[in-house]
């Protein structure tokens, strides 16, 4: 048998099998900026005209369980209201999934949710449609939007995404804790909150910790939000990483200086390393292993879910007792809701956005998830009464000055990384905050 | 190679069974000879083509593209943009990229040689003459049929500082309690516990390798005066010599690719890809895992999977020729 004929057969398949991925990988790539053709004809080209039939499209979202049921409410609802356009909603909260579906010529779904910090990072990458041209042809009014969270759905001035919720960062603290320490209410500055933590901390005789008055349940959030709260800012206003701002490195110099400094970091480690799912009724805000924690009002409805005798309260972060101008200083973040570039049906999917955004679904879905509406004119709704006072501590900040949000840079993801890297190094007290953050401010000088 | 003879005898057999055959091929003309050759050549490629296409859409294409991703930016949505050699050296300065390759290494220098040996010792145990031989092995092989990624979820509540047992043991013999999963420098050695523990199939392995040794070597070693461990230098390593080549290149392999141990044990919420206290778990499979979908480098992540293909090339191909100085084959 000749070799010559098979290498030749192999090699014309291996070159088909290369030029058909090739041509697979390189097409239906948009430029960022640039509206693929789908995106403004979408509507004129949809079998829905050519059939009469109405149009489907896919909404894949990473919320599951509560969140997840009341979309689906809201979906059955848009469904029942118009005959154009049939929206399927699927649950899938893997983000790498996500990712991969959009990186196709042809995606698999038409919306989607993620985060504001990551609008920039995405847009850059052309992962996401502009909505521009949507926005300008139906005259949609931006107004009512909380404007520094609509700063964090743009990127080189287009629109990429809508925000449906926010967050905001509030103290909570557990009322049974603190009138067991002969505490009574939440510390209003930052002076007080040291105090309280070494009032709300206890150590066995084994110098194992039992409770902590203040604990990171998540380091970056936390830490970012400690950063604001001291006067920092983690981006200029040109977008770029500023880690080593004096009121950041203050700010965890203060976490520092009143948790692993005093309790030994390894001791913290340990009693930190017990920690439940944050969602489930093991987190340690539920269990009293923590006495105050920074947290969103997302908590109203895990609370209510998981431990609903919860003695709590919620109450401002506290301020540095020299700086009374950073009262009331929090950080902000969005869910928000997106077209991907590929996506087939862009129009319809603006269609299902727009009733997404209105008051109210967005009420429906902000009071069933207790979250905050990322519309201002939602914000005194009697819809949220329900949820108690609490929400209306959450409510109140968005009206703050000082609501501070990460930018939505193209290079968030790294950056959070490296950030992640830095606050562990500090929390262990392997680097000092003005070190670590000295360090990282080096490390972000290298993103392109 | 040893069947060869065997298949050319069985051809053999089957013309002195099918005698008309031969002489019905003889009238054939040389034309006509090629003409059938080439209808079987078609008939086999036809026959093979869904694996040759499988071969060459899903292998060989995505290989050949990550060769050519790696010499440019890309992101995976947009066009890649060529930057010729910009990827590798932007990697020779990347402190990370050495921190994973030291972690790597680290897994595979320490955790190899400590697996085969412990695998080793526990099929010397599984290889002697007692009752009951066919549930011990059947125990130490039941790790290896647990899904990596269980195994390591409950290893992560084992090792918790906190409420984990080993900890909890360790408390109630006097012994120092790590924090393994949050100090790094414990990290590695959970990984490598958790390795460990799923050393039973290379246990199996080990143990088919024990059973195939002469025992006329051994008689013979006896009645030379040889002990334990004389008869262990000179007839059984030197008679599993084959077995061990096989199993380091594998580990070798396996552990310069490590991937499921430290992203699950450092992971911190679904769909993080985080490299643990310090970066200590961030190998290079992680780091490659997190530069192409965490930050959409793909470019550079294949740049970082060509570099290790390279390496883990080229520690086989070192210890495939050191192998001819300490593996003994019988012919």
């Amino acid at each position: 048998m000749s070799a010559s004929v098979p290498s030749r057969w192999l090699r014309i398949g291996v070159l088909v099998g290369a030029a058909t991925l090739a041509l697979a990988a390189c097409s239906g790539s948009p430029t960022p900026g640039e509206p693929s053709s789908s995106g403004t004809t979408g509507a004129e080209t949809t079998p829905s005209e050519a059939t009469g039939q109405p149009t489907e499209i896919t909404f894949s979202y990473l919320w599951s369980g509560v969140e997840a049921e009341s979309l689906e409410k809201i979906i059955a609802e848009f469904n029942a209201s118009q005959d154009a356009i049939v929206v399927k909603g699927v649950s899938n909260p893997d983000t790498t999934a996500q990712l991969t579906a959009m990186s196709s010529s042809e995606g698999p779904f038409d919306i989607s949710d993620h985060f504001g910090a990551s609008v920039g990072a995405y847009a850059s990458k052309g992962i996401l449609a502009p909505l521009d041209e949507f926005i300008e042809a139906d005259g949609y009014d931006l107004s009512d939007f909380i404007p520094s969270v609509l700063d964090q759905m743009s990127y080189d001035g287009h629109y990429y995404s809508m925000p449906i919720a926010v967050h905001t960062q509030m103290l909570m603290y557990n009322n049974t804790l603190l009138a067991e320490a002969g505490l009574s209410g939440p510390p209003e500055t930052t002076e007080e909150w040291a105090d309280y933590i070494a009032e709300l901390t206890k150590v066995d005789t084994d110098g194992r910790i039992t409770q902590l008055g203040y604990g990171n349940v998540e380091i970056d959030t936390d830490f970012t939000t400690l950063g604001f709260v001291f006067g920092g800012n983690w981006y200029d206003e040109a977008g770029n990483p500023t880690p080593d701002d004096p009121g950041n490195v203050d700010g965890l110099q203060f976490y520092v200086d009143n948790v692993p400094a005093k309790y030994g970091a390894s001791a913290v480690t340990t009693f930190q390393s017990g920690f439940g799912e944050l969602a489930s009724a093991q987190n340690p805000f539920y269990t009293g292993q923590l006495a105050t924690i920074i947290e969103g009002a997302w908590e109203i409805n895990l609370i209510n879910q998981y431990a609903p005798d919860l003695d709590y309260g919620v109450a401002p972060l506290p301020y540095p007792s020299d700086h009374p101008e950073l009262a009331g200083t929090t950080s902000v973040s969005s869910s928000t809701l997106f077209i991907p570039a590929n996506s087939q049906h862009k129009q319809e999917a603006w269609e299902f956005m727009k009733y997404l955004l209105a008051n109210d679904a967005m009420g429906e879905f902000t009071h069933a998830t207790s979250n905050l509406p990322a519309r201002m004119s939602l914000a005194g709704d009697p819809i949220y009464e329900d949820l108690g006072d609490a929400f209306g501590v959450w409510l109140d900040s968005l009206s703050s000055p000082n609501v501070r949000a990460m930018a939505s840079a193209p290079a968030a993801a790294q950056y959070g990384e490296d950030r992640a890297l830095a606050f562990e190094a500090i929390a262990n007290q392997t680097t000092t905050p003005s070190d670590g953050l000295a360090n990282l401010a080096e490390t972000v000088k290298q993103y392109g | 190679m040893g069947d060869a003879p065997r298949s050319a005898a069985g051809g053999s057999s089957r013309q002195r069974l099918e005698p008309p055959a031969v002489p019905a091929a003889r009238p054939t003309t040389r034309p006509g000879q090629r003409r059938a050759r080439r209808r079987r050549l078609r008939l086999g490629l036809a026959f093979a083509s869904p694996w040759i296409l499988g071969f060459g859409v899903f292998i060989v294409a995505p290989i050949a593209l990550s060769a050519y991703y790696s010499f440019t930016d890309f992101n995976i949505f947009q066009q890649p943009a060529w930057v010729g050699t910009d990827n590798f050296t932007t990697m020779f300065r990347d402190d990370r990229f050495w921190h994973a390759a030291y972690n790597t290494v680290y897994l595979t220098v320490v955790g190899v040689p400590l697996s085969l040996f412990l695998a080793l010792v526990i099929a010397m145990v599984l290889n002697l003459p007692i009752r009951g031989q066919p549930v011990y092995r059947a125990i130490v092989y039941l790790p290896s049929i647990v899904p990596m990624v269980v195994a390591v979820y409950v290893w992560r509540w084992l090792l918790n500082a906190q409420y984990g047992y080993v900890n909890d043991v360790l408390r109630r013999v006097g012994l120092p309690q790590p924090l393994w999963l949050d100090d790094p420098a414990w990290t590695k050695p959970a990984i490598l516990v958790i390795g460990f523990w799923m050393v039973g199939g290379t246990s199996i392995i080990y143990l088919a390798a024990l059973k195939n040794v002469p025992k006329e070597l051994y008689e013979a070693a006896t009645i030379d005066g040889a002990g334990f461990f004389a008869k262990f230098r000179h007839v059984t390593w030197p008679t599993i010599s084959p077995i061990t080549l096989f199993q380091v290149v594998m580990g070798v392999i396996g552990s310069l690719q490590i991937f499921a141990q430290p992203y699950l044990l450092a992971q911190k919420g679904f769909n993080s890809a985080v490299g643990g206290p310090a970066d200590s778990m961030l190998t290079l499979g992680t780091y490659i895992f997190q530069n192409a979908f965490a930050q959409f480098r793909m470019g550079y992540a294949s740049a970082i999977a060509w570099v290790l293909f390279l390496v883990t090339m080229a520690i086989a191909a070192v210890i495939l020729v050191s192998s001819r100085r300490w593996v003994h084959y019988d012919d």
